[in-house]
């Protein structure tokens, strides 16, 4: 009885548990730690080499607002990029998507060979595309096109099967039944139902593209990203916080826009 | 007409959906096939336009044997076979006038059909079978802002369009109340008599089978296990076809208030 009450429980959780925490907390403070060493990269240098950062920054200021007349057609040819892109891409992605969907596509061998080509394909990031066109078709906004195209088919393929897979499929079923042929049961049975997410992930894929296209000018593929990167190289501070601000206030305006436009759309 | 000869058919994972079939149905008729669910009612006529296909036996529709058809020759035999589903199977993003004339895609070509191209006579006759169903004025509105009954009638009114010799209907009312039940059957049996339409029917309450039609098929297990006339038929039948007694939930009850 005495011995009973005597008894304190040592803590709130058993032996056990306890035990994995401390263990995994040293392993994770360890991987740190080599981390760090290895690559001499310590969190304090952000506070020691603070007043570069700033005396940095004050070079950036006041933007060169007189460089603005350079800025636009590199602008607009940023802009002119993501829509050919963006059309291209769209319009391969349809027999593609229906291709990828495996409610319409019952083949298996063609319908896991394309999914398997789609994965690929979204595994190589963009700007390693905009490397490898740059060397294939040299500088300029042609490389950066094809890099984006590819890049947005990986995205709209993918997010369009995905769409296509859940839709209502007893229409298709009473198409087939009056005697309609394949192509007239997608065109009359599926492209309605998914219509309104198709144009809204275009849109959305638009809005991509024209930051991605941003990054890929940085390896030469055209745009306004070349001209940042021959600023920065210059080390023509003024004119690179020009371009910055036109540049964020465009990706604004253009993702409001189409935004909207989604908004009214599914 | 239409004739089943020692037609089997068994579903890949081994279920016998039919088994040895030999009906012979006339033009003109108005058939309803009864029977419990699980029965082969469905499998029996989705084999008659070939949305599942028939593992032996022969199958002819208009001197036609349907297990030979493929391609373009099954889907010639399609457009002459209008089908109505139980859940309407409209499309519904689509408006109703679109819905209709999808009943004429199997004589029209691929790329004019793609661009909404349809000739005049086609336009005026999904007008004129809107009309028939007593729901043109909904021509432009969606198909899902419509009520369950009247998206049954838009379907009535898309397998008109295709001009067929032959009206399937599977379980046409289970997703509807009574009095919606009765207007859906009564449109099907007044095309049936204008028409001259064979019309083959799916349903599952005795009360209304015994209302409309000319004759009557009872299933069990994939087989026919009555055939004849609605006047041979009696409660004491369907017991038989169902193989217990009858329950309340094997009748729709109510009329048609309009």
């Amino acid at each position: 009885m005495n011995k009973h009450s005597s008894y304190v429980p040592k803590g709130l959780y058993p032996f056990k548990t306890i035990l994995i925490i401390s263990l995994s907390l040293i392993v994770v403070i360890s991987f740190y730690l080599i981390s760090s060493i290895r690559t001499e990269s310590f969190i304090w240098h952000f506070f020691v080499k603070f007043p570069n950062v700033i005396g940095l920054i004050g070079d950036f200021f006041p933007p060169d607002w007189s460089y603005l007349e350079q800025v636009w057609p590199k602008l607009f040819e940023t802009i002119h990029m993501a829509i050919i892109a963006t059309t291209i891409a769209v319009i391969i992605s349809i027999p593609f998507s229906l291709l990828t969907a495996n409610n319409v596509t019952t083949t298996t061998w063609i319908y896991q060979f394309m999914r398997f080509l789609l994965n690929i394909t979204r595994t190589i990031p963009d700007i390693i595309l905009a490397v490898v066109f740059v060397g294939l078709f040299g500088i300029g906004a042609f490389s950066g096109i094809i890099a984006l195209i590819i890049f947005a088919i990986g995205i709209l393929v993918k997010l369009m099967s995905e769409v296509i897979e859940t839709i209502d499929m007893n229409p298709t079923e009473a198409i087939r039944a009056s005697g309609g042929n394949g192509l007239q049961t997608i065109s009359f049975a599926i492209v309605p139902q998914v219509l309104p997410q198709f144009i809204s992930f275009s849109l959305y894929v638009f809005e991509i593209n024209i930051r991605a296209s941003l990054v890929l000018g940085l390896v030469g593929a055209g745009g306004i990203g070349q001209l940042l990167n021959k600023e920065i190289n210059f080390m023509n501070y003024p004119a690179v916080s020009t371009i910055i601000i036109i540049v964020f206030a465009v990706v604004v305006v253009i993702d409001y826009i189409s935004g909207k436009l989604r908004e009214g759309l599914v | 007409m239409i004739e089943f000869q020692n037609l089997s058919l068994v579903y890949p994972n081994g279920t016998e959906g039919l088994k040895n079939i030999n009906v012979k149905i006339n033009e003109g008729e108005f058939v309803v096939i009864v029977g419990l669910s699980g029965a082969g009612k469905s499998t029996f006529i989705r084999s008659i336009n070939r949305l599942v296909t028939p593992t032996n036996g022969a199958l002819f529709v208009e001197d036609e044997d349907v297990l030979q058809l493929n391609g373009k020759g099954l889907r010639q035999l399609r457009t002459k076979i209008g089908m109505i589903f139980q859940s309407y199977n409209l499309v519904k993003r689509s408006t109703v006038i679109k819905n209709v004339i999808s009943g004429r895609l199997g004589y029209t070509g691929t790329l004019q059909s793609i661009l909404n191209i349809f000739s005049k006579e086609d336009k005026l006759l999904a007008y004129e079978n809107l009309k028939r169903v007593n729901i043109e004025e909904k021509l432009y509105n969606r198909a899902d802002e419509l009520s369950g009954g009247q998206q049954q009638r838009v379907s009535i009114a898309r397998v008109l369009t295709q001009k067929p010799k032959l009206i399937l209907a599977d379980e046409p009312v289970a997703s509807l109340d009574p009095p919606t039940s009765h207007q859906v059957m009564k449109y099907l049996k007044q095309i049936n008599v204008e028409d001259n339409i064979t019309t083959i029917v799916n349903l599952h309450f005795i009360d209304m089978a015994m209302e409309y039609a000319d004759r009557i098929i009872g299933m069990r297990a994939g087989e026919v296990v009555f055939d004849g006339p609605v006047s041979e038929v009696t409660e004491k039948t369907f017991e038989e076809i169902y193989g217990r007694s009858i329950r309340d939930e094997d009748r729709r009850g109510g009329v048609e208030d309009e």
